[in-house]
């Protein structure tokens, strides 16, 4: 206990608070510039720790990951770009707001989700660490396959529209996930002796082509045909019935995120896609989803920031980085002496806990700007589209490049721009075809993983308990339609009613 | 456009260099007199944060103060460093654009790859060597293995994936000891790692950085290295030689430029690496990091990797091994 109480001496001392601030700041400014993240940034920015306290120069390069996480929400809403993997789920509902003019609405419920879901999984951190850090390691190739097959079933169930032309779509993004060098064997699949497809097609050119840059194509044509006022802004903060409606979905976002951030590798995108289904089965009104539900805004922004904090436990309690950034973090660390593992916590007690809580004052920072700059950015919308388009594009494009300083990858946002276009066209929904693309290769690798680990047996996946549970669950959830429908018809007349509504 | 960018560059350069090259000699640019003339590139052919890149930065760190000029670290990700060697490759040999080139790209990846995508090192004028990295073989403490001769049933191994090192020194080693093993593929040191911690894996052959805390926490138990002489961190773990197999296996390091850069730019860049390496905090990066400094000059560098890629070939083809077929 006195651990913890030290660690707060050590961030209240005026240096550290200083470089708190600017990590979140930082962060928060590369949150919204879609493309540009948090592992990249704090690799260009690691020299300037060199002459930092270990826990000084952990502090703000924590602040930056964080920090990200609640400004990466806000393109997602204003412009439809979501930045990260973690933030797509967030699209739906967060864009359909803004164009109903509660953009406000929705970056505010975001920003103190994203509060409430830090802060909680921060308490939760400190208290049970060593205990969930063991349990992650009980999760091994068999249940990410698992996992990953939960993620795609939950696909059709986020999807709009049609469930074929989801499944459609679907299967689109699987493929596309199959280009680039084979991890197993190194053979090339669908590069066509292209290097820059060796490594497969990277995330962000996919999903700011096909939402971004498709969203700017269909919204001009609009335009053309009828001159469309720019969405009128309501709301700058969410309403009391809008937090009452989010409450919820904000609690169990928190223990979702938290939960799921612990796995290594692909824990955040996981939660905040399960976080936004589970709002929406449990929802009475499951078709306000994908039209401006605020728990679709809520629940996913709580768990990826949830998420974000758990995914520091396997770092600091097991001296395993979870994603890009705490590998990045993982390095930081080993430049300034220290050897993050098992041993952390009781050999270097103040900056374990000096950095843990640091975190309740970063988000408690990022809240406080959260606040003035939720009106600022709403403004943006007022902006003519005129301007605002080409500025969007501009954004963009720069924003893929930064990735892997690739001018091949401005191409792919180009032409998934006009697959995007396509699409809505004919009434086809991009989001499962981003999802399964973000799923498919960890379902693939997760899958031969397994098989090569049970030596070709699939009846493996039975004998572990965590994956038997999870294989259980999930033939639960994939049957439950045709349960229902087997049930005699005593809801129908309910959900009818719903809908009149 | 980047061809178009290219020239413009070219062209913008050569109108600078007749403008002030009046009172040069005729052979002022390409002596290197006036080497460097704006600011350099060090590619990285891995992502950020990664080994190879922290050891970009802190040389480019060190190399800016005595070539007087900026040094910029840029990530070329893709194709374990094929991507970045191909654009080195197509860079203007003046030596304002260098690379970090991993010597597993040349001298293990060509032995998964088709010979079409592996990269030549030949094709390139390398500068320096910089440093090398030992491998370790650790184990979960469960399976109770201690030394190679406990293995005494079929195993999984993990690897940081095709074509790596880490496959390499494990295919190698559990072929000469008639161990019957399965590769399960992994996308680098982390999760591999973390796989052995699990238990899903039965060991693993890692770099040694990677595995310190968990040698350390006595989370992993350390079964051989790879290394040449058993490193100082683990003075009690034998070297796979001392152990009685053959796998010499290091990663290892370089600064390399387009073929064709002029001998006396490569000598200044040689210069200035050598006064980054003898800086003390490039020295305390190396310790903290469990590197062996390998800072010998090009052709020394050449002579020790085309001979890896040699012998690797020759054991490899002894023990029947393939790389590429192992799923």
């Amino acid at each position: 206990m006195s651990d913890v109480l030290g660690g707060f001496a050590v961030v209240l001392q005026p240096e550290n608070l200083l470089y708190c601030l600017i990590g979140v700041v930082i962060g928060m400014l590369i949150g919204v510039l879609p493309g540009l993240g948090p592992a990249a940034t704090i690799a260009v920015l690691l020299p300037l720790t060199f002459g930092l306290e270990p826990v000084t120069a952990i502090i703000m390069l924590a602040g930056i990951f964080y920090g990200a996480q609640y400004g990466g929400t806000i393109t997602s809403v204003l412009l439809k770009l979501p930045g990260e993997a973690s933030s797509v789920v967030t699209v739906f509902d967060g864009h359909a707001l803004a164009r109903q003019g509660r953009a406000g609405t929705a970056l505010g419920i975001a920003a103190i989700g994203s509060f409430i879901g830090g802060t909680a999984s921060i308490v939760a951190l400190s208290v049970v660490a060593p205990f969930v850090a063991g349990f992650a390691l009980g999760f091994g190739p068999p249940e990410y396959t698992m996992l990953a097959l939960l993620g795609i079933l939950l696909v059709a169930t986020i999807s709009q529209g049609g469930r074929v032309k989801a499944l459609v779509a679907a299967v689109v993004g699987l493929l596309l996930a199959t280009v680039g060098r084979d991890g197993f064997t190194g053979a090339e699949r669908f590069t066509f002796e292209n290097l820059a497809l060796a490594d497969g097609i990277d995330f962000v050119p996919v999903a700011m082509g096909l939402f971004g840059l498709g969203e700017i194509l269909h919204s001009l044509e609009e335009r053309h045909r009828a001159l469309r006022e720019p969405a009128p802004i309501a709301d700058v903060w969410p309403s009391r019935a809008d937090l009452r409606q989010a409450g919820g979905a904000i609690g169990r976002g928190s223990v979702l995120g938290f939960a799921l951030g612990v796995l290594p590798g692909g824990g955040a995108v996981l939660s905040s896609m399960a976080a936004y289904a589970l709002e929406k089965r449990r929802s009475k009104h499951p078709e306000r989803f994908g039209n401006g539900a605020i728990e679709g805004v809520a629940a996913p922004e709580t768990a990826n920031n949830a998420a974000a904090t758990s995914s520091f436990i396997p770092l600091l309690s097991l001296g395993i980085p979870a994603n890009a950034t705490m590998a990045v973090i993982f390095g930081a660390l080993l430049i300034q002496g220290v050897a993050p593992g098992p041993q952390l916590v009781t050999e270097e007690p103040e900056l374990f806990w000096g950095v843990v809580n640091s975190m309740y004052v970063g988000n408690v920072l990022l809240l406080i700007m959260s606040i003035p700059l939720v009106g600022l950015f709403v403004r943006i919308l007022r902006v003519r589209p005129a301007v605002l388009a080409p500025i969007t594009v501009l954004i963009t494009l720069i924003g893929a490049y930064t990735v892997n300083n690739s001018v091949f990858d401005i191409g792919l946002v180009i032409a998934f721009g006009a697959l995007g276009y396509l699409m809505r066209k004919a009434g086809f929904d991009p989001g499962p075809l981003v999802l399964a693309f973000v799923l498919g290769s960890l379902l693939e690798s997760s899958l031969r993983r397994s098989l090569l680990i049970f030596d070709g047996d699939p009846t493996g996946f039975l004998t572990r308990p965590i994956s038997g549970t999870l294989l259980v669950f999930l033939l639960f959830v994939a049957l439950l339609p045709a349960l229902q429908r087997l049930r005699p018809r005593r809801t129908r007349p309910e959900n009818a009613t719903a809908g009149t509504r | 456009m980047t061809s178009r960018l290219r020239a413009l560059t070219a062209t913008v350069l050569a109108l600078a260099l007749t403008g002030c090259g009046g009172n040069l000699g005729d052979d002022g640019a390409a002596d290197g007199a006036d080497f460097p003339d704006r600011a350099l590139t060090l590619l990285v052919g891995q992502d950020a944060g990664g080994s190879t890149d922290l050891i970009a930065r802190a040389l480019a760190d060190q190399v800016k103060n005595d070539l007087g000029r900026p040094v910029t670290v840029q990530n070329r990700p893709g194709a374990n460093g094929a991507v970045a060697a191909k654009e080195l490759a197509a860079a203007k040999p003046d030596g304002h654009t260098m690379i970090v080139f991993p010597g597993t790209l040349a001298y293990i990846t060509p032995l998964a790859v088709t010979p079409a995508e592996a990269v030549d090192i030949t094709g390139y004028d390398v500068v320096t060597g910089i440093s090398q990295d030992d491998f370790v073989l650790v184990a979960n403490p469960g399976t109770g293995f201690r030394t190679v001769t406990d293995i005494d049933r079929a195993i999984t191994y993990g690897t940081t994936g095709v074509g790596t090192g880490s496959q390499l020194t494990q295919a190698l080693l559990f072929a000469q000891a008639g161990i019957k093993a399965t590769a399960v593929p992994f996308d680098g040191g982390a999760p591999t790692l973390t796989a052995v911690l699990g238990g899903q894996v039965d060991v693993a052959s890692v770099q040694l950085g990677e595995a310190q805390a968990q040698i350390k926490a006595g989370k992993v138990t350390p079964i051989v290295t790879f290394a040449q002489k058993r490193p100082s961190y683990l003075p009690d773990t034998p070297t796979a030689v001392e152990a009685g197999y053959t796998v010499p296996v290091q990663q290892s390091r370089a600064i390399a430029v387009p073929k064709g850069t002029p001998p006396q730019i490569v000598d200044r860049l040689r210069t200035a690496f050598q006064k980054a390496f003898a800086g003390q905090a490039y020295r305390d990066f190396n310790t903290q990091r469990l590197l062996t400094p390998n800072e010998v000059d090009g052709p020394t560098l050449l002579g020790q990797w085309t001979g890896s890629l040699q012998t690797y070939r020759a054991l490899v083809d002894q023990y029947d091994i393939n790389l590429a077929g192992t799923a």
